[in-house]
């Protein structure tokens, strides 16, 4: 929140191709642009640069912007960086503008940002609360699913072992006369240097994303034989059906991996959704519905020559309300032109291929319009920003000299690892303390 | 506050004025402390309490402060309240806790005479001016619309005033409880607040039960000490006031250690049965940091032993406090299991202890003045706010009375912020997440710890106190005296410089722990850990004695310095957005971004700044961020908000 920060984020929305933007704000800009561009370039010009590493090597060549304060779109010092829109890259950019000392933007900053610098008038600031929403609800759904699986796990232990450590620490601070002296009988040092290790381990797996998915969720539904795994096919067929292990998931969720333009979509059969008594099934069932719950858009297949009839709304009316697109299925057949219609929804042949190419750029547009800057990426990297804090109090927190100023490294470690985990209050901690001590006179 | 002559009625030996600026309901430790506040302040205030005789009471244990309650004390101090001068006045027994750690969590706590301090406290209520005691209980508010306007008393006295502040303690409806047989009463020996309670009741203030209990007391004469393990005072006796000095101390005493063993658990457990607490008679909810003995034997059933401190009661009495063993069991059971522990085998209980249930209401609809929402001019403090200890209590006293005070000249409210005091971090606790059991305060509850010091508490709090008009003449020409001193001695150790020419590579080992290589001020010496003041005035003869008050608060925040920065920088970066106001009266159903449940959220609280809603539990920071914008747009502006 503070505005004294600089902020930093991919300004395109992923997977459209061509050219994508990395936005920094605030002000720092002036320092970071020579050591990303190698020189300091004049604003308001646009000036092709090699875009550069921390050892000076290119990370792609594109296009830099200046906007000096106060004439920015924040109000702030401002860089552009137009690089080649891959996922990949713009995230290599992104990292190194972390690296030199910025922070991920959180949803809606830079307009917050402008808003408040009187960057925008008042009707362009009347849109900033849906921004800020529409944002804030994708990137709570992206941290919620990369928290799944292994990568959870493993943070939640490392968590649980940093809150057992700050409970013998603080009762030893805040009950002296307790017979418990944590720290005179101390292994704080041999405590904090296991949690150390856990922290730097799963940084590295974070670092990797070995843990972390990436992709989008999408629900594939619609009635028996309008044709759906048609569709799949001809999609996975064009575009080599990636297999992936999906921690958190299981197959039998995960139908099939398609990539568009970069962007894995994970499609998410709703077949299974039947009713059960088989106990194995029902808890196959559950599951379902928890990745349905967050999944990130909804495809629903209907017959072209049928419309939308009464079975097609009951169906739709019991998935969650996430963005639709509704695809018509079997154009040749009906003899009508595949493509997009005037509601956005998208009229195709699975059979013939006709119209998906249609489908794929509506997928991507729909998905873009949800997903504005936040996406598994960023999520990614917040958590390794998160974890890195973390650690560096850590390390301080090993050189203390005192009880309290250890206290104070630790709190501030677990205060950075709650914006991975959520809030932990200081009436959390002492209810670990009594539940764990019999304290009190 | 400007007064001219005895004319104005200021002095308390003077009949009493039609109408009061502040009316304090209660004698108690929050009560008391909100008098003595607004009488400072020069406002007429009228103190009414069930019974003089109790003013100044310590219903439970005979001892003030501790870890983050002596945090509290101090501030109360600074502020000019009388908690810790009078703790200084009937201590006889003072230890600082935590000494071996660092100075941020060392706390005093001293065992105080009771009689002693009720006296010191009387004294002090008896010759304040502006100050007028009457006994009477009070059975209801006087209302006009949502306004307080004043109370009447049992015998249907009416007195009028500007505002109200109401200290209850446990009174409200309280219950005692002892084994399966209960009694209405406010304490034991005193009658409860009925009508009052059920007065506020019908206003429809949130309410709820809290639970506490306090342990038999037992004759010192049948406790055999020869086999007790002894816990003197330290020496040199610590000192409370900033204004206090050991002299003022009566004479010391020690205090003795004893604890359960397995037969003491084994007689609790046998007595399980016919426990109020275990048998669901009691509702309440009790602390968990202060629980019963049942409760720890029952809670914790692989620890074999309890430590028990037999605390002196005061010099003029015999009687003395079992610390650690609070219980509502019945009474044979309660006296079975002080014989089973060593020392005790013969002991003579005076009173049985007992638990007591009462009436709170919910802090969260109280203003940081601590002010309700509801009913304008009409303060809450203490255990009515769903507190507990005397600390707690009279650190909310003397707040609600300096707020008191100022709303009835018409000034602002006052409220210090987490960064200012445990007072603040205490009062925003409160009003912002609520209680769930009875709260008190711990230093891990302060997220700027090492800013929040007893050591520097006149630093933090004595120049707002004196803007609020608390804080007398000689205090203040006291704190500005080692104010100035500080800063001269502060700036003359910057300015002195050392370098490797004018020492010996050997003494600059043995006096600072290595050799020195460049040239440094005494200042930046002294921030290395193990370099203290002592040591520099081997180097500097011109220094003041190492073991004076200048020295040591030098020594500290040198010591603390990078973290001072730290804190201080963290602080100042919220400062930003920290104090934008919110309207009280706005539907944050208005504000469309908002999802339904953080618009809920804010509609119950009303938060008062940006800073008090970022802090609600639920608040997330995209929520923070619209306010932002909400409260920058204004928000009376309908068209913004369609």
């Amino acid at each position: 929140m503070r505005s004294d920060e600089s902020i930093a984020a991919i300004a395109t929305a992923p997977g459209r191709g061509g050219v994508g933007v990395v936005r920094v704000s605030g002000s720092l800009v002036p320092a970071m642009m020579e050591k990303i561009l190698g020189k300091r370039i004049a604003p308001r010009n646009a000036s092709l640069c090699d875009f550069l590493d921390a050892t000076g090597g290119a990370i792609d060549r594109g296009i830099a912007l200046y906007f000096k304060n106060p004439h920015s779109y924040t109000g702030e010092d401002v860089l552009e960086l137009q690089g080649h829109g891959g996922q990949v890259v713009l995230g290599m950019i992104l990292a190194r503008c972390i690296e030199l000392g910025a922070r991920i933007a959180e949803p809606g900053e830079f307009t917050r940002r402008a808003f408040l610098n009187d960057r925008i008038d008042l009707a362009q600031a009347e849109s900033v609360a849906d921004l800020i929403d529409a944002s804030t609800a994708s990137a709570a759904r992206c941290a919620m699913r990369s928290l799944q699986g292994e990568f959870s796990e493993k943070v939640r232990d490392l968590v649980s072992a940093l809150i057992n450590l700050r409970m013998l620490v603080e009762a030893t601070l805040d009950f002296p006369e307790e017979e418990i002296d944590f720290l005179a009988e101390g292994d704080a040092v041999g405590k904090l240097g296991s949690i150390r290790d856990k922290v730097n381990a799963v940084l590295r797996s974070a670092q990797t994303g070995s843990l972390i998915r990436s992709g989008i969720h999408v629900v594939f539904a619609g009635q028996p034989n309008v044709g759906k795994s048609s569709l799949l096919n001809r999609l996975s067929g064009e575009e080599h059906a990636i297999v992936t292990d999906i921690p958190g998931t299981t197959r039998d969720v995960i139908r099939q991996s398609i990539e568009i333009e970069g962007i894995p979509f994970h499609i998410i059969d709703t077949a299974g959704l039947r009713e059960s008594e088989d106990p194995v099934e029902k808890i196959g069932i559950a599951r379902t519905r928890e990745v349905i719950e967050r999944s990130d858009m909804i495809l629903y297949l209907a017959d072209c020559s049928r419309g939308l009839d009464e079975e097609d709304g009951k169906i739709l009316a019991s998935l969650p309300g996430l963005p639709r697109l509704i695809v018509y299925n079997k154009a040749d057949l009906s003899g009508k032109p595949a493509g997009i219609e005037m509601d956005g929804s998208v009229r195709l042949s699975a059979k013939s291929g006709e119209g998906i190419d249609s489908l794929k750029s509506r997928m991507l547009e729909l998905f873009s319009l949800h997903e504005p800057a936040e996406t598994q990426f960023v999520a990614r990297q917040r958590h390794v920003s998160a974890l890195r804090d973390a650690d560096a109090f850590l390390e301080k927190a090993g050189k203390a000299t005192q009880a309290e100023v250890f206290a104070e490294e630790l709190r501030l470690a677990q205060d950075s690892l709650s914006r991975i985990t959520g809030e932990f209050t200081p009436d959390d901690l002492l209810g670990e303390i009594f539940s764990n001590f019999c304290i009190g006179k | 506050m400007e007064y001219h002559g005895l004319l104005d009625s200021t002095i308390p030996r003077a009949m009493h004025p039609v109408k009061f600026d502040v009316i304090v309901v209660g004698g108690g430790h929050a009560g008391t402390e909100a008098a003595l506040a607004s009488a400072r302040m020069g406002r007429k205030t009228l103190l009414l309490t069930h019974n003089i005789e109790t003013l100044g009471q310590m219903s439970c244990n005979p001892a003030i402060g501790g870890i983050g309650k002596g945090h509290l004390v101090k501030e109360i101090d600074a502020l000019g309240g009388a908690m810790a001068i009078a703790a200084d006045e009937s201590g006889i027994q003072f230890r600082v806790l935590n000494s071996s750690k660092g100075y941020a969590v060392r706390a005093t706590r001293a065992q105080a005479d009771r009689m002693l301090y009720r006296q010191a406290i009387r004294r002090r209520l008896e010759s304040q001016e502006n100050l007028w005691l009457f006994q009477q209980a009070v059975d209801d508010l006087i209302l006009e619309g949502e306004k307080v306007a004043g109370v009447v008393t049992q015998l249907g006295i009416k007195f009028s005033s500007e505002t109200v502040v109401l200290t209850a303690g446990t009174f409200l409806s309280g219950m005692v409880h002892v084994g399966l047989k209960h009694y209405q009463a406010g304490r034991a020996g005193d009658p409860p607040s009925l009508s009052l309670a059920s007065r506020l009741r019908e206003i429809d203030l949130p309410v709820g039960r809290l639970k506490t209990g306090t342990p038999p007391r037992i004759h010192g004469a049948s406790i055999d000490f020869s086999v007790l393990a002894m816990q003197p005072g330290d020496e040199p006796v610590p000192v409370f006031s900033f204004m206090g000095n050991a002299q003022m101390h009566p004479r010391q005493v020690p205090c003795w250690i004893t604890h359960t063993n397995e037969r003491t658990h084994e007689i609790i457990r046998a007595g399980l049965d016919r426990s109020p607490m275990f048998t669901g008679v009691i509702e309440g909810v009790g602390p968990r940091y202060c629980p019963s003995i049942e409760d720890k034997v029952t809670r914790f059933a692989d620890k074999k032993s309890h430590q028990i401190f037999l605390e002196p009661e005061g010099l003029d009495t015999n009687e003395f406090y079992p610390n650690g063993i609070s219980t509502s069991l019945p009474y044979d059971v309660q006296l079975a299991l002080i014989h089973s522990m060593k020392g005790l085998e013969n002991a003579h209980l005076t009173r049985p202890g007992y638990a007591i249930e009462y009436d709170y209401f919910d802090p969260q609809y109280l203003k940081k003045s601590l002010e309700t929402k509801k009913i304008q001019n009409l303060f809450f403090a203490g255990q009515i706010n769903g507190t507990t200890g005397y600390e707690e209590a009279a650190a909310q006293g003397i707040l609600a009375g300096i707020n008191a005070a100022l709303r009835s000249a018409g000034r602002e409210a006052w409220s210090p912020g987490r960064e200012e005091a445990y007072i603040g971090v205490m009062v925003d606790d409160l009003v912002t997440r609520g209680v769930t059991e009875p709260y008190r305060m711990f230093t891990s509850r302060a997220e700027y710890r090492l800013l929040l010091r007893e050591d520097n508490a006149d630093a933090r709090l004595t120049e707002e106190g004196r803007r609020l008009g608390v804080v007398g003449e000689e205090r203040w020409a006291r704190y500005c005296e080692k104010r100035e001193a500080i800063e001269r001695e502060t700036e003359r150790l910057k300015s002195t410089w050392v370098n490797p020419k004018m020492i010996s590579a050997a003494d600059s080992e043995r006096i600072l722990g290595k050799a020195i290589e460049r040239e440094y001020s005494l200042f930046e010496l002294l921030r290395r850990p193990d370099v203290e003041y002592r040591a520099l005035l081997e180097l500097d003869p011109a220094g003041m004695a190492a073991d004076s008050e200048i020295a040591k608060q030098i020594e500290i925040q040198a010591k603390y310095h990078g973290y001072i920065e730290r804190q201080e920088a963290e602080i100042e970066s919220r400062r930003q957005y920290e104090s934008l106001p919110l309207p009280a009266d706005f539907d944050y159903r208005k504000i469309r971004g908002l999802s339904a449940e953080t618009q809920q959220i804010l509609n119950r609280h009303k938060p008062e700044t940006i800073g008090d809603a970022s802090r609600l539990s639920g608040i997330t920071p995209a929520a923070v961020s619209l306010l932002l914008v909400h409260q920058k747009r204004g928000f009376d502006k309908e068209k913004l908000t369609a």
